[in-house]
């Protein structure tokens, strides 16, 4: 417990040495209010674009729910380029330890592989929790501002609901970046697997189901209709089976020290 | 404190690095792991540090697996590596903690023990700065930082600049007072200089644990050392025919001549060179072989 607290200061500290604390939850709220503002001007400028004349835009069209456009900002902007950076930014957290020896030097010391693991998964979970919360508050007040309201009860649950599948996305890449060496197969992999998870998403309902990214899926449509599918409960623990998973495979790999060997 | 290693092997793919070795060690011992470049020190280490699995036997701390007893063990490897983008300070209060030693301790001891490794002043300098020789005494400021009951070093000295050698080996030689110290080496003088006991270790085998004085008496053979001109050395060949002589081995420009009964067959010797017209520069009936043969004789012979 006590190694697990130092293990995940010194993540704290090292997010703040290279500015991650800062830089991360900037892109996020960048992500953020591109999609409210970009629905909302888009009509806008296309008009301007096309002259005025030619096409009409429909104003029953251009009049979206504030739940559509906040879900789509999850859907459009944090599952794609977020999937982006969030792996991008988080595809060292072992591979970086292993290149430099000090993985294996740090185990050197009392210290347990899964306080190693906990420290890893806890700072960086609470870094991307910080980041995506901006970045969705700030589209909130978008939304909120230039279409209808978005009732705060759905608002928070359908974040909670989402945070699952960005639990998901870390405890991956975290997987990834333990038994791959190099960075862009970690990079590559863990983005082509996690875009994948979400693009079969509403194909059939066994693969939501066992999918992570159903969490996604469910979040928006909590925004979209108010209201979640009772299929949610079955998928989050499903998710959290996947996790675990992920979490002792990592375990594993590193006990067994299977990362020594080239 | 007693270390015991018992019949550790350790193959990578087909490559055997460590071969049924076994030793042990005991409080206040210092032990130099000896043997040429490849010969599986750094496994073996490493097995020691839980760094690697054994495939095969166990490295035991008073009766307890080595991967319970990481407390008592301070590791230096053969190239520490730190956190490039922490300071010095940081970096042994991070590895100090981790031990399990309070901050408010370590703020108090820190200092010291950077000024007793020669790093004085650097205390607040990033890792990324320093020279392969500063960090190894930060290495060593590590491997010491928790007070274990044993130090295992990997070739602690072999990276620095003559000056830093004398150092580190000054200070090993106080560490020594305090603790119980394995280290590997392959170089014979240092681990003479401050250990007592050597284990030889080749091809991944134990092929020798001894100390010095041992392995000097039992070494103690008389040769003779004749320094002849170059137009001369058709000679050697002739003294290798000779009924009394065992061996005759060409350095630079003396012959070594190890012969049977060297007191009477010394002079016939002579005789012989001055019957074939040999111009002796030099004559000599020395002692013992130097440690660095007798090392390279263990380790090419064995
Ligand atoms: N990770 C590894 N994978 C494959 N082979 C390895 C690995 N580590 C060591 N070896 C092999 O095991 C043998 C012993 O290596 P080791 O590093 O223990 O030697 P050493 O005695 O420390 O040598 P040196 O004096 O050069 O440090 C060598 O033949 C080496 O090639
Ligand atoms: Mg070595």
């Amino acid at each position: 417990m006590n190694s697990f607290y130092i293990l995940m200061n010194k993540e704290y500290f090292q997010m703040i040495r290279d500015f991650k604390i800062i830089w991360l939850p900037i892109v996020f709220i960048f992500l953020g209010m591109t999609q409210p503002v970009l629905t909302y001007y888009l009509p806008t400028i296309l008009g301007a674009l096309g002259g005025g004349q030619g096409i009409t835009i429909d104003p029953t069209m251009v009049q979206q729910e504030g739940g559509q456009v906040l879900a789509t900002t999850l859907g459009s902007q944090f599952d794609q380029l977020g999937i982006l950076i969030i792996v991008i930014s988080m595809m060292g957290m072992i591979q970086a330890d292993k290149a430099s020896g000090m993985l294996a030097f740090i185990l050197t010391r009392p210290v347990t592989v899964w306080s190693y693991i906990a420290g890893k998964v806890i700072s960086n979970f609470l870094l991307v929790i910080v980041s995506v919360t901006s970045g969705y508050f700030v589209s909130y007040l978008y939304v909120n501002y230039l279409f209808t309201d978005v009732p705060i009860s759905h608002m928070l649950s359908a974040l909670l609901i989402y945070l699952i599948w960005v639990l998901f996305m870390i405890s991956f890449t975290l997987m990834i970046s333990t038994i791959f060496n190099g960075q862009g197969v970690i990079a590559l992999i863990g983005i082509v697997f996690l875009i994948i998870c979400r693009m079969i998403t509403g194909i059939h309902p066994i693969i939501d189901l066992i999918n992570p990214a159903g969490m996604s899926q469910h979040a928006m449509s909590l925004l979209f209709t108010g209201s979640v599918d009772s299929s949610i409960y079955v998928s989050l623990f499903i998710t959290f089976l996947w996790v675990l998973f992920t979490l002792l495979v990592s375990h594993l790999w590193i006990s067994q020290k299977k990362f020594q060997q080239d | 404190m007693k270390l015991e290693i018992r019949n550790v092997t350790k193959r990578f793919k087909d490559k055997m690095a460590v071969n049924q070795f076994s030793m042990e060690l005991e409080t206040g011992q210092c032990v130099g792991l000896i043997g040429p470049n490849g010969a599986g020190k750094s496994t073996l280490i490493k097995i020691i540090a839980d760094i690697l699995n054994a495939d095969e036997g166990e490295v035991v701390l008073d009766g307890k697996r080595i991967s319970k007893m990481k407390r008592e063990i301070g590791y230096l490897p053969q190239f520490p590596n730190f956190f490039q983008w922490m300071t010095a300070r940081e970096n042994l209060l991070f590895m100090g903690q981790l031990s399990g030693i309070s901050k408010k301790r370590l703020i108090e001891d820190i200092p010291t023990i950077l000024t007793k490794v020669g790093l004085t002043g650097e205390q607040n300098r990033k890792v990324r700065t320093f020279s392969g020789g500063m960090k190894q005494r930060l290495g060593i400021a590590q491997a010491l930082l928790h007070k274990p009951a044993l130090i295992v070093m990997d070739e602690p000295v072999s990276a620095l600049d003559p000056i830093g050698r004398r150092e580190v080996l000054n200070l090993i030689q106080e560490i020594k007072k305090e603790t119980t110290i394995l280290l590997s080496t392959h170089i014979l003088s240092d681990a003479e200089e401050i250990c007592e006991r050597f284990v030889i270790i080749k091809n991944g085998t134990k092929i020798e644990d001894t100390t010095m004085t041992e392995l000097i008496s039992r070494n103690h053979e008389p040769v003779v050392y004749v320094k002849i001109t170059p137009k001369d050395h058709f000679w050697t060949q002739l003294v290798s025919q000779l009924p009394y002589v065992k061996k005759t081995e060409v350095i630079g420009s003396k012959v070594k001549i190890t012969m049977d009964n060297i007191e009477v067959h010394k002079n016939l010797l002579i005789q012989h060179a001055l019957n074939n017209d040999v111009d002796i520069v030099h004559f000599e009936v020395s002692g013992n072989d130097t440690l660095e043969e007798i090392f390279l004789n263990l380790v090419v012979s064995a």
